[in-house]
């Protein structure tokens, strides 16, 4: 067999999932942290402040990675819950519903800054803009998730309840994405792009583009934590949990 | 044109989420392996007492 697709089928193993996600949350959060810390210091104290908007623009550096991974973490989360759905892989139903906490976390961050950073700026801490409440709906959705996922007791059988809301809601995110081309809208349009001419100073762009790779990686983190966590609560009576939780000598 | 205020208060969400974020999992796998561990204690106490002897009989009259 083919070594990775073999790996592929030692992960879905309980306990194998286990050793590996014990190993490798720290080491990602470690990274992830030391990324975001080198960004975090670039966008405070290196990267001059707008010509217009002076240091509120700052809050940027926390703000747009945030808006991403709000996004991109629903687009995977719906993608695992797919997966589990058709193929019924016990780890994808564990994966999905263990992002929807951190994407949730990350919604809460994008649409906290962009109220602190919306009441200098538009003189408002909230406007009912089709960018702002198509954000709050994914707040909404993620919470949902959670939701639909802890009332009911069977796991499996709530993991593929909330997981079929995962995948409708994905409807939602061409609509946040184009939200401020396809309506007049309060927030800015799209300033910085991966692919081509972004409207920013190339001088402000390096702590960004550490704090997006930096919460990805930290996303990586967080995601084997929670799902090592759910593993074991869903694994609770079998053995290998029991030799796990033993006192070592 | 400072802004002080406002770039401290999100730069402090963001902190205190990504705290919670941190320690959320790390709390629920403790609590998952303490109760695995207090299962594994209850069943060896259990082991260790034995079955239980079978009730005598009500005295009659």
């Amino acid at each position: 067999m083919n070594p990775i697709v073999r790996w592929f089928h030692q992960l879905g193993s309980p306990p194998y999932f286990e050793r590996f996600a014990a190993r490798w949350a720290p080491i990602a959060y470690g990274i992830g942290l030391l990324v975001m810390a080198y960004g975090l210091y670039g966008a405070l104290f290196v990267v001059p402040a707008d010509y217009q908007q002076g240091d509120s623009f700052r809050i940027l550096y926390i703000h747009v990675p945030s808006a991403w991974m709000s996004m991109a973490v629903f687009g995977l989360m719906a993608v695992y819950a797919a997966i589990a759905l058709v193929w019924r892989i016990k780890l994808c139903e564990i994966l999905a519903m263990a992002c929807a906490p951190i994407g949730a976390a990350f919604t809460l961050i994008t649409l906290a800054t962009g109220s602190i950073w919306g009441k200098p700026m538009w003189g408002t801490w909230w406007d009912w803009d089709p960018r702002l409440t198509t954000e709050l709906i994914l707040l909404f959705l993620y919470l949902g998730v959670i939701g639909l996922y802890n009332a009911i007791d069977d796991r499996r059988n709530a993991a593929r309840a909330a997981g079929l809301l995962a995948i409708v809601g994905v409807a939602l995110l061409p609509v946040i994405h184009y939200s401020v081309t396809w309506w007049n809208s309060l927030h800015q349009g799209q300033t910085i792009r991966l692919f081509g001419q972004s409207h920013m100073d190339p001088s402000m762009l390096p702590p960004l583009w550490a704090m997006v790779i930096g919460t990805h990686v930290w996303f990586v983190g967080s995601l084997l934590a929670r799902a090592r966590a759910d593993n074991l609560r869903r694994e609770s009576g079998k053995d290998w949990v029991a030799r796990l939780a033993e006192p070592r000598t | 044109m400072s802004y002080e205020g406002y770039v401290i208060a999100a730069y402090g969400v963001f902190m205190v989420v990504m705290l919670w974020d941190f320690f959320a999992p790390r709390i629920q796998v403790r609590q998952q392996l303490r109760a695995a561990r207090m299962r594994a204690a209850r069943n060896e106490k259990g082991k260790a007492t034995g079955p239980r002897p079978p009730e005598a009989p009500l005295p009659r009259g």
